[in-house]
C-alpha cells in the first residue's frame, strides 16, 4: 500500500519553532511530528510514503534518509512549485500513487496527531465498497470547522457544511483519508480543495463513507493546541503502553523522558511533560505541561509550566517560564528571569523579564 | 596622495547569521551585509569608499556566513573595482581583532604597509584617504575614526578621550554606565602591521592566565577571563582600553554623518543618508521625474532600471525601489525601501516602511510606520512574500515572511 502525506508550506502558525526546521520535523513527544505518521503507516504495511511539500524538500529528505533504512519504508517527495491546495498534490503525485494493483491509498494531513486506527479504516473501507473513506472526529465547537453530515448507521456521507452558524452536527473531517485510485481521475493538476470540491462530488454519488475516529485527535498546527495535543497523546500512551512513561517519586501523571536525558535531585516533573534526548534538568526543578526539546539545559530551581522549550535552549536558575511561553531554538533565559507568555525567536538571550505575553524578535 | 612605498589592504568585518538577530525579520532572507541601502548592498558603501585609497592591493570580507552567500556579490564587485575582493569565512566568531589575527597570513600576503579595518554595519562617508594621511603624520600603530555625539547617547558606544592637540587616544571604555566622554569610536580603523603583534600578546597572555588558573584556581582571574577562548580578541576591550595613553593609538574626528545600523529602522534612516550623499558624489544614480512621462519624484530617490513605476505615482523623499518592482497607477511612496519583485497596486500608500521581497500590496492598502527610527515598532516592516489585501491598513507593525493580512493591524508583531 501507498500513502501521501500533505505537508504543505511554511508552517507559519507554529513559529518560532518552524523558523528552525520544517514543520513536520518539529518534535512532538520526543520525535518529529511526521515520524508518528510514518510509523503508523509502516505498522499496517504501507511500503511507500510520498510527501507533498512546497518548502525545503531537501531538508526533509536528508533527515528522512536514515529512517527509510531503519523502518524499511520508501520515502519520496513530490514538490509543488505553486501551492496546489489539498487535492492538487494528489494529481501531482499521481504516477507515484498508482501502481496498477488497484489498491486504495492513504492521504494524511501532517498537522494532525491521533491514534491512527488505520487497520480499522482499511476494514471499514472494504466493508462499504465505496470509492473513498474519511475519518471524522467529534468536537465541542463544530462552528469553527467543516462539519460532515452522514447517515449514522452506514457512515454514508450526505453533505459538508463549512463553519455552520447553527448546529447541524458535531463530526468534523479529521484529515485522514483512504481513497481508491479512481479518485485521482476526478482531480485536475491545479489548485483544488479536496474537502470543498472533490469530496462533495463523491458524496453526491453516494460513494463517500465516514468512520468515527476512535480515540483522540488534535490539530497541533499551533502552539496552544500542541500543548493540549501532548496531554491527549500521553493519556493515550498510558492506556496502550504505559511502560514507555516515566515513573518514580519525582513524577506526577504522564511524563516521557528520553533515556539520554539526565534529571537532578529533588525535581518534581509532570503531569504532561516530554523531555527530549540529551537534556539536562538540574536539581530542584519543577516542570509541568511542557515540552523540553533535544539538548536543553534547565538550571537549578527553575520552574516551567504550559510552555515549549526549543532545541538547545537554556533556562537559568530560579527562572520561571509559563503561560504559553515558546522558546525557539538556542534561546537563553538568564537566572531569576520571569517569562509570562513570551514568544522568543531563535538565538536570543533573555536578560530582562517578560511580564505579559509578547513576541521577542 | 599616498607615497609610492604604500601598499594598503582593507578588511571589512561582516559578522554572521546568529549575530544579526536585531535585524529580523529582514535577516531571515538575506545576510544583513547584503541588505540594500540606497539600492546598493550595505557592504557596498564601505567597499566603494575603498576605491579612493591609492595603492589598494586587496579587500577582504571576514565573517562567519556561508561562503556561497557572498560568492555572487564578491565576484561582481571584484570585476567592477578591478581590485581582488575575497570573502574569508571564520570557523567561529573570533571578535574583531581575533578575526584579523586569524587570517593574518592571507592579509599580510602582499606585505601591506597599512591595514584598514571597517565594520560593515556603520553608515558614514568613510574618509579613508584622509585617515591614512593623518595616521602617517601621527606615527602610531593605529588611528580610529571618532565622532562627537550627544552626551545622552554616548553610552551606547565605545567612549574615548583624546588629547586635543596631539589627537592621541588617552582613555577608552566600552559602553560605560557613567558618562566618560561624548567622543565615540566609529568602528573604522587604520593600522600598521604591528597591530598583529598587539593582538598576539593578548591571546598569549590569556593562555598564560589560563595555565596559572589551573595551578592556583584563583577565583578572581577565573571570573575575569571565563568563557573567553584565547583566540577571541575584541578590539575595544582587549586592545584599545589597555593600550590607550601609551602613544600607540590616535584619533581622526569626522564632522560628517555617522550612524550604526543595528535594526531595520536604522537601515531606513541610513538609506536616506546614503541617498543624500549620492546627490554630491554620484547624482546620476538618483531618479527624477515630473509626472508626465515618468512618475513625479520628490527629494532623493533611487529606482532600479528594471522597476516599473506608473507615471501617475508619486515617489519620495527617501525612497529606494529595487529590481523588478511594479508600482501601479496612483500609488504614493514616502520614506521607504521597496525590495526586489514587490508589487504595489493602484492607489496604495507606503510611508516609513520597508516592504520585503515578493510582497504584494493591494489596491488602496496603506502600510505605515510612525517614523521613529529607534522605536521598536517605529518603522513598519513586511518580511518576504507578505500579502496585504485590498484596502487593508498596516500601522506600526512587523510582519514575518509568508503571511497574508486580510484585516487591518496596528502595533503588532505578526509571527
Amino acid at each position: 500500500m501507498k500513502a501521501l502525506i500533505l505537508v504543505g508550506g511554511f508552517g507559519t502558525r507554529l513559529r518560532p519553532l518552524t523558523l528552525s526546521v520544517p514543520k513536520p520535523l518539529v518534535d512532538f513527544a520526543n520525535k518529529p511530528m511526521i515520524l508518528h505518521q510514518i510509523e503508523a503507516l509502516k505498522a499496517i504495511g504501507v511500503d511507500e510514503v510520498v510527501l507533498a511539500i512546497n518548502y525545503q524538500p531537501e531538508v526533509m529528505l536528508n533527515f528522512l534518509k536514515d529512517f527509510e533504512a531503519k523502518l524499511g519504508i520508501k520515502i519520496t517527495c513530490s514538490q509543488e512549485t505553486e501551492p496546489l491546495g489539498t487535492a492538487g498534490p494528489l494529481a501531482l503525485a499521481r504516477e507515484k500513487l498508482i501502481d496498477g494493483s488497484g489498491e486504495p491509498f492513504f492521504v494524511l494531513n501532517s498537522d494532525v496527531i491521533s491514534d491512527y486506527p488505520l487497520k480499522e479504516m482499511v476494514a471499514f473501507h472494504k466493508s462499504h465498497g465505496g470509492e473513498a473513506s474519511l475519518m471524522v472526529t467529534k468536537v465541542d465547537e463544530p462552528s469553527k470547522y467543516g462539519v460532515v453530515i452522514m447517515e449514522e448507521s452506514t457512515g454514508q456521507v450526505e453533505r459538508f457544511v463549512e463553519k455552520p452558524k447553527i448546529f447541524v452536527g458535531n463530526k468534523i473531517n479529521a484529515g485522514i483519508y483512504l481513497l481508491n485510485p479512481s479518485v485521482l481521475d476526478r482531480i485536475e493538476l491545479k489548485p483544488t480543495s479536496i474537502e470543498k470540491e472533490i469530496f462533495p462530488k463523491i458524496a453526491a454519488e453516494k460513494k463517500l463513507y465516514a468512520m468515527v475516529l476512535p480515540g483522540f485527535w488534535m490539530d497541533i498546527g499551533q502552539p496552544k493546541d500542541y500543548i493540549t495535543g501532548l496531554r491527549l497523546y500521553l493519556d493515550s500512551l498510558r492506556k496502550k503502553s504505559s511502560s514507555k512513561l516515566a515513573s518514580g517519586s519525582h513524577i506526577i501523571g504522564n511524563v516521557i523522558v528520553d533515556e539520554t536525558a539526565k534529571i537532578g535531585e529533588g525535581c518534581l516533573i509532570g503531569p504532561d511533560v516530554a523531555i527530549g534526548p540529551g537534556c539536562i534538568v538540574e536539581a530542584g526543578v519543577r516542570l509541568s505541561r511542557c515540552t523540553v526539546m533535544r539538548g536543553v539545559r534547565i538550571k537549578k530551581h527553575a520552574c516551567i509550566s504550559s510552555s515549549i522549550i526549543g532545541w538547545h535552549s537554556t533556562v537559568g536558575q530560579w527562572a520561571r517560564v509559563e503561560n504559553m511561553t515558546i522558546l525557539g531554538e538556542d534561546v537563553h533565559v538568564s537566572d531569576e528571569i520571569y517569562s509570562n507568555g513570551g514568544v522568543v525567536l531563535p538565538h536570543k538571550e533573555i536578560k530582562s523579564s517578560i511580564l505579559k505575553p509578547e513576541i521577542v524578535m | 596622495m599616498g607615497s609610492s612605498e604604500d601598499k594598503v589592504v582593507a578588511v571589512i568585518m561582516v559578522g554572521g547569521p546568529t549575530k544579526g538577530t536585531r535585524f529580523r525579520p529582514l535577516s531571515f532572507n538575506t545576510p544583513k551585509p547584503l541588505f540594500p541601502l540606497a539600492g546598493q548592498p550595505m557592504v557596498h558603501h564601505p567597499i566603494s569608499a575603498c576605491k579612493r585609497i591609492a595603492n589598494l592591493a586587496q579587500i577582504f570580507l571576514i565573517g562567519f556566513y556561508e561562503e556561497r552567500e557572498f560568492a555572487l556579490y564578491v565576484s561582481s564587485i571584484s570585476n567592477e573595482l578591478k581590485v581582488p575582493v575575497r570573502y574569508l569565512k571564520e570557523d567561529k566568531p573570533h571578535g574583531s581583532a581575533g578575526g584579523l589575527y586569524y587570517f593574518r597570513d592571507l592579509i599580510m600576503e602582499d606585505s601591506p604597509s597599512h591595514i584598514f579595518l571597517l565594520n560593515c554595519d556603520v553608515c558614514c562617508n568613510f574618509p579613508l584617504p584622509e585617515m591614512l594621511e593623518a595616521h602617517k603624520k601621527y606615527g602610531g600603530i593605529g588611528t580610529l575614526l571618532v565622532i562627537k555625539v550627544s552626551a545622552e547617547s554616548a553610552n551606547e558606544f565605545g567612549e574615548l578621550v583624546a588629547d586635543p592637540n596631539t589627537k592621541e587616544l588617552l582613555h577608552y571604555t566600552e559602553k560605560p554606565e557613567t558618562f566618560v566622554s561624548d567622543l565615540i569610536n566609529c568602528g573604522v580603523y587604520i593600522f600598521t602591521p604591528e597591530i598583529l603583534d598587539a593582538i598576539s600578546n593578548v591571546s598569549s597572555h590569556r593562555e598564560d592566565r589560563a595555565n596559572l588558573r589551573r595551578v592556583s584556581s584563583f577565583e578572581a582571574l577565573q571570573l575575569a577571563t571565563r568563557s573567553l577562548p584565547k583566540d577571541f580578541v575584541r578590539l575595544d576591550q582587549d586592545i584599545l582600553s589597555p593600550l590607550a595613553g601609551k602613544k600607540k593609538f590616535y584619533t581622526y574626528e569626522t564632522m560628517d554623518f555617522w550612524e550604526q545600523i543595528k535594526t531595520p529602522g536604522m537601515s531606513l534612516k541610513c538609506s536616506g543618508l546614503y541617498l543624500a550623499q549620492f546627490r554630491h558624489t554620484t547624482p546620476h544614480l538618483l531618479a527624477s521625474g515630473d509626472g508626465t512621462r515618468s512618475a513625479k519624484v520628490v527629494g532623493d530617490v533611487y529606482i532600479h532600471p528594471s522597476a516599473k513605476v506608473h507615471p501617475t505615482a508619486k515617489i519620495g523623499p527617501n525612497v529606494s525601489i529595487s529590481a523588478n518592482v511594479r508600482v501601479a497607477a496612483g500609488a504614493r511612496l514616502i520614506n521607504c525601501i521597496i525590495l526586489d519583485d514587490v508589487e504595489i497596486k493602484e492607489n496604495a500608500v507606503v510611508l516609513h516602511a520597508i516592504v520585503g521581497w515578493k510582497s504584494s500590496l493591494g489596491k488602496w492598502s496603506r502600510v505605515q510606520g510612525q517614523g521613529d527610527y529607534n522605536a521598536k515598532l517605529g518603522t513598519t516592516i513586511l518580511g518576504e512574500s507578505v500579502g496585504v489585501e485590498d484596502e487593508v491598513v498596516v500601522i506600526n507593525s512587523i510582519v514575518l515572511p509568508h503571511k497574508t493580512l486580510n484585516v487591518s493591524v496596528q502595533e503588532e508583531i505578526i509571527l
